[in-house]
């Protein structure tokens, strides 16, 4: 129901965050994802991101 | 046996799997997307069924809604911005993709930030935002509301749909014996929803969208299942945790309230939906334009409703790929990608 | 000021021939060229093809190319797909009132340029004016005569099982480029239009082959929607392997972002080849050595089951269909 996509952080500004997914990028609302930091990686859904990557899951 | 198990890859142990038979729902819109995409039904054993949820929130959005959405494009003059998904979505009279031949003004946009922005440039139109979705997309929603209000836009508000799963996980549970959760509605929420319902009686696994992560999902299924205990597993650890997203849920309960609402095909499920709260009434589209209660009516031959019960198949309803196709749908499940109806249509080998 | 087109430059007189002068006649100068009111061209011997084409883009300017040169590269790929060599072209404007001068001027000069590249002359044209708001910006149509080469025959009728399909490159990128000049979904990325004439790729295939079964340039509906075409006219069916089809990393985010299948993008300067497959490394060598063509690949081949179906085979080794062509693209959210 909610397409995400996996996106790099490029950079940080005022609770917006600038992301890149294959060399597309946009700014979206990083606001609601606390400590993220250029570099981090981010799922993106709407415009805004959702959750902060983390390598948790195996061999992804 | 563990052991060798072990060393199986998640492919070979869900295409081994001799256990009794198991219903699966996928919850989620995009997981049946990407299920289709994927071929994954081929890959299944004959003992699984693989259930089509009601996590499309173009599918349950009601007839209703459209025909407000109409309304405001072409009664009122407003300017609605919506998610593409709704543009071909079925109304009583036509689709907002007709409203705009009429010379109703709709925006596609990607973000509801995208729809407030849009109010911003343009303050001589009024703007709704058509706000549907469930718990991953309803914060982009109340973050676009919040953001008018913090740059003084009086042009600005939305229409509200959004749903929210819980109720929808109770009131289903008897057709299914494990859910596959929509991950990124866990990524909101956290896990104890589902923990809980392990607790009930009501099996899950939360998961991700590549191959990988459905595969590992679907093989940590059929290794548990024959054990006969409920469970619930995250199998997608690196986006979900069990506190899911605070922030998020803070800018829900700030805005958003709880309420009894219509899922289409479904009928009222209470407590799972949302309003804005009264104080937000400046941002509620349907108190600002005082738009008059609808009664959508729905096209009788339609299953709809029993396909997101997974009461039957998408190819057990006589209009399927006749008289509703994904060019001129009927339903709602042949209107989004996500939709079950949609799905079998463009993806199965079979028809 | 900046010099706009006005109504009295489509009204017939003066400064119409001023327009057609200064604008038109200084980039397509030629000796067939006419000024009478028609061209006076010679006959060659066999089979000529002849097309038409009309060409809407908003915006008219965008990285990779504009409004001329796709009108030029549009019915010059046609004429190449028949395994004809483009020969004459006309092009009708119809322009809207207060169109920049300066940027017409430009797209007539990417039409000189790309007719030159494809060895192409444009012999007659003609321009309207039109109301402000009644057109957006500028139309063209171009309408081309090719002559067929010796021994060519290509058509979508003729696509048979053990066919190879190739494609002459990465797919997708002109439609994700106007999706990205129209700035509607905020998002950013180096993406230029594929938009090429491709008479000298298709040529170079002839070198190696003449067995060459269909050739078709997949234009707005996108790769699938030709391989769709052809399945359904040759009654064959089609298997792709998802894993072979080039597409440009950019293209593939801001597929990811909107929930939009590459396949399903508008190309401007790409082939879709189907030929017997032990023709077919020979000619993917052929075009590989061209620039619009070189990444060139064997995405597929043609099968006898399922008639009329494009049937993918998925990284985890499954089936699937490819989604059938249908309507307008949406962005797909939630």
């Amino acid at each position: 129901m909610c397409v995400g996509l996996p996106a790099k952080v490029l950079t940080m500004k005022d609770g917006m965050a600038v992301v890149d997914a294959y060399g597309a990028k946009r700014e979206i609302s990083a606001e609601l994802v606390d400590d993220l930091e250029p570099g981090d990686y981010v799922m993106v859904h709407a415009g805004i991101a959702i959750a902060k990557i983390t390598d948790e899951d195996e061999d992804e | 046996m563990e052991e060798n198990k072990k060393e199986m890859t998640d492919l070979e142990l869900i295409q081994s799997y001799d256990g009794p038979p198991v219903r699966i729902m996928e919850v989620c819109g995009t997981h049946t997307h990407e299920i289709f995409k994927l071929g994954v039904r081929q890959i299944l054993p004959e003992q699984v069924t693989l259930i089509s949820g009601p996590g499309c929130p173009v599918c349950v959005t009601p007839v209703d809604f459209i025909d407000k959405a109409m309304y405001l494009a072409l009664e009122k003059g407003v300017t609605v911005c919506t998610f593409g998904d709704l543009i071909r979505v079925p109304g009583t009279k036509g689709s907002l993709a007709d409203a705009r031949a009429k010379g109703g003004k709709v925006q596609m946009v990607y973000s509801p930030m995208d729809a407030c922005d849009y109010a911003a440039e343009h303050p001589e139109e009024e703007v709704v935002f058509l706000s549907v979705g469930f718990e991953t997309t309803t914060p982009a929603s109340c973050l676009a509301a919040k953001k008018a209000m913090d740059q003084g836009l009086k042009n600005f508000s939305l229409l509200v749909a959004n749903k929210t799963m819980p109720a929808a996980y109770q009131a289903l549970k008897d057709s299914v014996d494990v859910y596959l959760y929509p991950g990124h509605v866990n990524a909101i929420m956290g896990t104890d929803v589902c923990e809980k319902l392990a607790e009930e009686g009501v099996s899950g696994v939360v998961t991700g969208f590549s191959a990988k992560q459905l595969l590992r999902a679907f093989a940590t299924i059929l290794r548990e299942f024959p054990k006969g205990k409920p469970f619930f597993a995250n199998c997608y650890q690196s986006v979900v945790k069990k506190n899911g997203s605070p922030g998020a849920r803070r800018i829900m309960e700030e805005w958003m309230e709880d309420c009894d609402t219509q899922w289409r095909g479904l009928g009222v499920i209470p407590h799972s939906g949302l309003r804005l709260k009264e104080k937000y009434q400046a941002f509620d589209a349907e108190i600002k334009y005082q738009v008059p209660k609808m009664e959508g009516r729905i096209n009788p031959a339609c299953r709809c409703g029993e396909v997101l019960q997974g009461k039957c198949l998408p190819t057990d309803c006589k209009v399927f790929g006749t008289a509703c196709n994904p060019q001129h749908p009927i339903g709602a499940c042949m209107v989004s990608g996500e939709g079950a109806c949609s799905a079998y249509y463009q993806y199965s080998l079979t028809k | 000021m900046e010099k706009t087109v006005t109504l009295a430059h489509g009204a017939g007189g003066k400064q119409t021939n001023e327009l057609i002068d200064q604008v038109f006649k200084a980039h397509f100068a030629n000796p067939e060229l006419t000024s009478d009111d028609a061209a006076v061209l010679p006959v060659e011997a066999g089979k000529i093809a002849f097309t038409t084409d009309g060409f809407i883009v908003s915006p008219q300017e965008f990285p990779g190319g504009n409004i001329g040169k796709l009108s030029i590269c549009g019915t010059v790929n046609d004429l190449s797909c028949m395994g004809a060599k483009p020969k004459y072209l006309s092009c009708a404007f119809v322009i809207e009132e207060g169109y920049s001068m300066e940027k017409l001027e430009k797209i007539a000069a990417a039409m000189e340029e790309t007719a030159a590249k494809a060895g192409v002359k444009i012999v007659a044209g003609d321009t309207k004016v039109a109301g402000r708001g009644q057109v957006d910006g500028v139309f063209i149509t171009t309408t081309g005569i090719g002559v067929i080469q010796e021994g060519a025959q290509t058509s979508g009728f003729l696509a048979k099982p053990g066919d190879a399909i190739i494609v002459s490159g990465d797919v997708g990128r002109h439609g994700c480029t106007i999706l990205l000049a129209r700035e509607d979904f905020g998002i950013e990325a180096e993406v230029t239009s594929d938009c090429a004439p491709l008479w000298e790729c298709v040529e170079a295939m002839f070198d190696v082959t003449k067995d060459i079964h269909v050739i078709r340039d997949a234009t707005r509906g996108g790769v699938g929607t030709v391989l769709y075409e052809i399945a359904e006219q040759s009654q064959v069916g089609i298997r792709l392997m998802q894993d072979q089809i080039p597409v440009q990393d950019a293209v593939k985010g801001v597929c990811g972002m909107l929930g939009l299948e590459p396949l399903y993008l508008a190309c401007e300067g790409r082939l879709v080849i189907f030929a017997p497959k032990e023709k077919a490394e020979g000619i993917v060598e052929a075009l590989r050595k061209l620039e619009p063509s070189k990444d060139a690949a064997i995405i597929g081949e043609v099968t006898e089951e399922m008639p009329g179906r494009v049937v993918v085979t998925t990284p985890i080794g499954a089936q699937t269909l490819l989604p059938p062509p249908g309507g307008e693209l949406l962005p797909r959210i939630c």
